[in-house]
């Protein structure tokens, strides 16, 4: 009996490290020599080439370019949408490329939100159904969905409604319901592609608010692809995109495309023991 | 994503598409409908036919022949045979040549331990009837030997229950007869009547011939070549009821074995269906009637069951309702057709919501089961739909249909839940199948392409 209580403590206690160990897991973005193309032969047209980034947790960055310039390309490639022919997305430990797409859409799930351009709510369906697509896809259990869905359409101050129909809200609150639903499942990367595009200069302001709002609070990496300066502004890193490739990043002055894997490598993975082995410590304490 | 989510959100999605999801349910519910209506009517007419036959077989009698088509192609008409051997065993009805058991053959199934109370049929076919209540006419009539171990409902008279024998000169008359003759049904029982049966000339030899003429002259050779004539007088002891349940409503008089033997004998001298008969009723008298009926076949004779009897009346409704049912399945078909070109456009009509899940990692799988379970949707409801209106309409109608066709309390369509529920069940399992081509495609969407549509 006793050897088997001790056990037992052993096990409840490993499980509580375990949890902290993967609260505490951070996902730091590295991205190395995407290239993406399409088309074949003759008609070949690289919207990516060899691109190389490391965006930090809990950062805010704004991937600017112009129409056609790859940025959606980028942001697709970085969330496992798309699959670039050649590179690695490292985010955390995971390479995200090569994971299964099981596995993939998993982590899309658990892991990522998304904000689009013309908001992408199910016009039939009521808000809080919107929402609730999030944390089914993620595999929420049924009975902790609904405190959820209701502190996240409050969060977006759209409390009083959750059983209206996505398709009788305005704009604004379109956008607002898709940012809760973006943000329900906690997620550690926030994308949003052209979250203020369809919007006036007020609502807007609304929107970049919560998203800036919800990743200071949560330490969130949020990613914004736009053409607007503006709002790029507001982010703590820039990153410039032309033609496929970086033109100028706002956290180095060096060109980031020259940066061999290996130079990358070794400090990377000492960055990431570190934060590895010391946040559960620190939290633990 | 759970498969409690997944049919929730297939749901939803139907409910928004109203006007859609009824149409293309519509359509299967036809297809569930015909099939439905078809099991219903195979079923009433299953039970139908084996009321009539518990009522009108006993399941431990036995039908022995010598010929194997008096047992097997009697009911279902039987192929022509064209030219046969001759038999001198052989007696003809309906135009067709059957081998017939002898008094020999009859002897030696007599002498079997196996069975019992072997009784052959006897053909009493009477030149015509005459009636005491209706004295100036004759008529033409049918008789038939009672089978003892039958139960007869009678509208007056006395009660003829299942092992009542008749008394040599007693009969039974049908009720239609009595109506024919305008009386009651009271009025006749105690009557007499009378069957009058003739026999063929008899060949004489021509000393006998000679004899007759020098004693009574040509008036006598005349009479005695002229065939006899034997007039038997019956008392009427009851009066049948017309009853759904009987294989006809009985037509005939009933007289007992004794008296049909003697009629037979009489009207059959000197012919060739002499002492020959179609086939024997016996009853089995150890071990079952299968095993009976197997040993008598290994000897040269040919015996069904009141269950292989029972089964030649399947067969026939069998094919009646395999046809309904092919109508139902064709119906199917096309319904089928009907949900993969909805589904498809549907799907391209929703390509950004597909995209939007997959983004939102939701898996292929799930966006595949999304699909799929809608069409399992329509497929439940418009099964549902289907086999419910035929139960409906099946007892909405039912009390007309028993009324034309005299079926007494019988109905016709029956409707059995678990059959109801199973045809629900494979309606569903039908169009997920035809969902899977267009779910296939909704699986297979790219995401990023999905999201560009606009």
């Amino acid at each position: 009996m006793r050897v088997i209580r001790r056990y037992e403590y052993l096990v409840v206690k490993l499980l509580a490290v375990y949890k902290i160990y993967s609260k505490g897991k951070r996902c730091m973005i590295d991205i190395r020599h995407i290239t993406k193309t399409y088309g074949k032969k003759k008609n070949v047209f690289t919207a990516l080439k060899d691109i190389n980034l490391q965006i930090k947790e809990g950062t805010s960055v704004a991937i600017l370019g112009k129409s056609g310039s790859g940025k959606s390309t980028l942001m697709h490639a970085i969330s496992g949408l798309d699959k670039p022919q050649q590179g690695e997305v490292l985010v955390g430990d995971k390479d995200i490329l090569r994971l299964k797409p099981r596995a993939t859409d998993k982590f899309r799930a658990r892991e990522m939100g998304f904000i689009f351009q013309s908001f992408f709510v199910e016009g039939g369906e009521t808000c809080y159904d919107n929402v609730s697509l999030a944390l089914e896809t993620a595999g929420v259990p049924r009975a902790g969905r609904k405190q959820r869905i209701i502190e996240a359409l409050e969060a977006v101050d759209l409390g009083d409604k959750i059983k209206s129909r996505a398709k009788d809200l305005s704009g604004g609150q379109k956008q607002r319901l898709a940012v809760a639903r973006a943000i329900v499942g906690r997620p550690k990367i926030l994308f949003a592609d052209e979250p203020t595009g369809n919007l006036d200069s007020t609502t807007s302001q609304v929107i970049e608010d919560l998203l800036f709002g919800y990743c200071k609070e949560t330490e969130a990496t949020l990613i914004i692809v736009t053409h607007d300066e503006d709002l790029a502004k507001r982010c703590q890193r820039i990153i410039y995109i032309k033609d496929g490739e970086v033109e100028k990043d706002s956290m180095s002055s060096r060109p980031v495309k020259s940066a061999k894997p290996s130079a990358t490598k070794s400090p990377k993975k000492t960055t990431d023991k570190k934060t590895r082995s010391n946040t559960p410590a620190r939290r633990a304490k | 994503m759970k498969t409690v989510d997944i049919i929730q959100r297939a749901g939803r999605n139907l409910r928004r598409a109203k006007m859609r999801t009824f149409l293309t349910s519509v359509a299967i519910a036809i297809g569930g409908f015909a099939i439905m209506a078809s099991l219903m009517v195979g079923e009433g007419a299953r039970q139908y036919v084996d009321r009539i036959i518990k009522s009108n077989l006993d399941p431990n009698a036995l039908m022995i022949a010598k010929d194997k088509r008096v047992t097997s192609a009697q009911v279902n008409g039987g192929g022509e045979d064209g030219l046969t051997e001759y038999n001198p065993n052989s007696m003809t009805r309906n135009g067709r040549d059957y081998e017939t058991l002898t008094t020999k053959d009859i002897e030696v199934l007599r002498k079997r331990n196996d069975i019992k109370q072997v009784e052959p049929s006897y053909q009493v076919q009477p030149k015509y009837i005459t009636f005491s209540q209706s004295k100036k006419k004759k008529y033409v009539g049918q008789v038939m030997m009672r089978d003892n171990t039958l139960q007869m409902e009678v509208a007056a008279g006395k009660s003829v229950a299942s092992g009542d024998a008749l008394a040599n000169g007693e009969a039974i008359i049908p009720e239609i007869y009595a109506e024919k003759l305008g009386k009651s049904a009271q009025e006749m029982v105690g009557s007499k009547l009378n069957l009058v049966v003739t026999q063929q000339p008899q060949q004489a030899s021509a000393a006998t011939i000679q004899q007759v003429y020098a004693t009574k002259g040509d008036a006598g050779v005349q009479e005695l070549l002229k065939g006899k004539t034997l007039s038997k007088p019956f008392t009427i002891v009851a009066v049948a009821k017309k009853s759904p349940d009987q294989i006809s409503s009985p037509s005939s008089v009933y007289i007992n074995a004794h008296d049909a033997k003697n009629l037979s004998e009489f009207s059959t001298v000197g012919t060739s269906a002499h002492r020959k008969y179609f086939y024997v009723l016996a009853t089995v008298k150890h071990g079952t009637p299968e095993e009976v009926r197997d040993r008598l076949n290994g000897s040269g004779y040919h015996a069904a069951t009141a269950q292989d009897i029972q089964g030649v009346i399947f067969t026939f409704i069998n094919i009646l309702q395999g046809i309904v049912l092919g109508f139902g399945l064709l119906a199917l078909v096309v319904s089928v057709f009907g949900i993969i070109n909805t589904m498809y456009i549907s799907v391209l009509e929703r390509t950004q919501q597909i995209g939007l899940m997959k983004a939102l990692g939701a898996s292929r799988r799930d966006i595949g089961r999304l699909f799929r379970y809608e069409a399992a949707w329509v497929g439940f409801l418009g099964g549902a739909f289907g086999v419910l209106s035929a139960w409906g309409i099946g007892t909405l109608i039912n009390p007309s249909i028993s009324k034309s066709l005299g079926l007494g309390d019988n109905s016709l369509l029956i409707f059995q839940p678990g059959v109801g529920a199973t045809v629900v069940l494979a309606l569903v399992l039908v169009a997920i199948v035809a969902g899977w081509l267009p779910s296939r495609k909704a699986a297979k969407l790219d995401p990023v392409e999905a999201l560009r549509t606009e």
